[in-house]
């Protein structure tokens, strides 16, 4: 096995004779594990969302207009035998929930001239009740006068659901698309540099150096140069969520700020170093083949 | 030390760079391999330091059949040879220390000991006074100089030299033959690849003779042995 020290060397070594070419790639993974990482936050803070539980989940949501008596409508409900509950949520009483869920925006929305939730009444259904039931009373309330909308919260929770996964299945797909050129960016890089060091290479086999000895440098050099990429991106994504939550915090926006509430957890966090890191392996693994290094460093 | 037994090597359908070659190198000898541009010196030397592989025949060094050898213990054998080349291969941005510790390092040794390693093999070269200087600083000669310093660091058991002098003036080249033959009295097998007539002949060693990828014939070489071996040595310093 090649000494540690000999590894690094060579690899600072390597960096140094191609900055340039090093730059790009470090930047190159940096946006690639950026973008997904963006999403990523979001997809985070919508699931916050999503994850909120009150006391008895409600199986319809009706969205009163701010005029309507909620209490009429509340007594017209309950004379409804498949229901159980009707619980009536004011302006502030959202206000108030959604504080709870995100305490983190509690500022920003304190300055708010007027309510960001209109009123709504919940529906809880008796156990057993079968799963059309939210349907047709939703469909029932919808032609009442006074509402607003009344949904099934089987169909809006199916929705946000959707909503969520098509930000992260959007994240994944970018993710892959951008990590794959910054693997073949971080392959060109390695080749290049292999090409830079072909002589050198070309004397230490020559002179019995083992391939895992050869090869050892360049991997250590494109798996730094993803793991600094990777953390380039953490830095930016951090960065951007601290001007997002900065810039709410005067400007408040209640939907907006929902997807700026949170930073990602710290495994997610560490994910994005490690996708870098992951991603340089590769690229140094693909431009690394034994037969191409072979050809590319001989000498004589 | 070095023997081979029908050895051919063809590149592409047509072209035979050597064609069955057969020869023997004892340890410890000192054997010049000759020929005109392109009779196959450079592609033999190949094979031999197993930077191509034979298209049939077999090739045995130091003991062990080349042929079958499995990739990963290439190295380890070339561990056992030095190898010096007509453009000297430096690293230009590389010391001379550096140029000769690198490939130390990557065996392994105690930067210590490359240290020691690097400055007595400089030191039996004459160049340790410029252990810190960079190639380009350097005259041709000492360039070669450090090239067979950093052949025989690992103090190899056969150093392989293809045109080793082909860059240099006569007077240089003569230096360089001369530590050539100094390597070999310490034991190391020597074979030299070179066009150089003149030098073989004041060399007085062993001589193969290549023509269009075939060995004369080892009689022809034997009678032609008494003349070469007429001319004087040249003096060791």
């Amino acid at each position: 096995m090649p000494r540690p020290r000999y590894v690094f060397g060579e690899a600072w070594s390597i960096a140094r004779t191609s900055p340039r070419q090093t730059a790009a790639a470090i930047t190159l993974i940096a946006l690639a594990l950026y973008v997904p990482g963006l999403l990523a936050l979001v997809s985070h803070n919508l699931s916050r969302l999503a994850a909120e539980e009150t006391e008895d989940p409600a199986s319809v949501v009706l969205t009163l207009d701010p005029q309507t008596d909620a209490r009429a409508i509340a007594t017209r409900l309950q004379a409804d035998h498949r229901i159980q509950l009707v619980r009536i949520v004011s302006s502030d009483a959202a206000l108030a929930r959604f504080r709870r869920a995100y305490p983190d925006l509690g500022a920003a929305l304190s300055d708010l001239k007027e309510a960001p939730f209109p009123p709504s009444i919940e529906v809880v259904l008796k156990p057993g009740a079968a799963r059309t039931v939210s349907r047709e009373i939703a469909a029932g309330a919808r032609v009442w006068p006074g509402i607003e909308s009344a949904e099934s919260e089987e169909e809006f929770s199916r929705r946000f659901r959707d909503a969520i996964h098509l930000v992260r299945d959007a994240g994944l797909f970018l993710g892959a698309v951008l990590t794959l050129a910054a693997v073949l960016s971080v392959a060109s890089a390695v080749r290049l540099a292999l090409d830079l060091h072909r002589e050198e290479v070309g004397i230490m086999r020559l002179m019995g150096a083992t391939e895992s000895a050869i090869r050892a440098p360049f991997w250590l050099y494109a798996t730094s140069e993803g793991l600094v990429g990777g953390g380039l991106a953490l830095g930016l994504l951090y960065a951007t969520y601290r001007f997002a939550a900065h810039w709410l915090s005067r400007d408040p926006h209640p939907v907006l700020a929902v997807l700026w509430v949170g930073f990602l957890a710290l495994p997610t966090q560490l994910l994005l170093p490690a996708a870098g890191a992951a991603a340089g392996l590769i690229g140094s693994l693909l431009s690394l083949g034994r037969r191409e290094t072979r050809r590319a460093t001989r000498l004589a | 030390m070095i023997q081979l037994f029908g050895v051919s090597k063809r590149y592409g359908t047509f072209r035979d760079a050597l064609a069955d070659i057969s020869f023997r190198v004892e340890p410890g000898e000192f054997v010049f391999l000759t020929g005109p541009s392109g009779a196959g010196k450079s592609t033999l030397l190949r094979l031999l330091f197993m930077e191509e592989t034979p298209t049939a025949g077999q090739i045995i060094v130091n003991g062990r059949n080349i042929g079958v050898l499995p990739q990963g213990q290439i190295p380890y054998l070339r561990r056992t040879m030095g190898v010096v080349f007509q453009d000297f291969k430096l690293i230009a941005r590389k010391t001379i220390f550096e140029n000769i510790a690198f490939v130390q390092n990557v065996l392994g040794l105690a930067r210590v000991e490359q240290k020691r390693r690097a400055y007595q093999v400089l030191k039996r070269v004459g160049l340790h006074h410029l252990m810190n200087a960079y190639p380009d600083e350097l005259s041709g000669g000492e360039q070669q100089r450090v090239a067979i310093a950093r052949a025989i660091v690992n103090e190899p058991t056969l150093l392989l030299a293809d045109e080793p002098t082909g860059n240099l003036d006569p007077v240089l080249a003569e230096e360089i033959m001369r530590l050539f033959v100094e390597i070999n009295i310490r034991g190391t097998t020597v074979v030299v690849a070179t066009h150089d007539l003149e030098m073989i002949r004041r060399t007085g060693k062993r001589t193969l003779i290549l023509e269009r990828g075939r060995l004369h014939d080892p009689d022809r070489v034997r009678e032609s042995a008494p003349l070469v071996r007429e001319a004087p040595f040249l003096p060791l310093h």
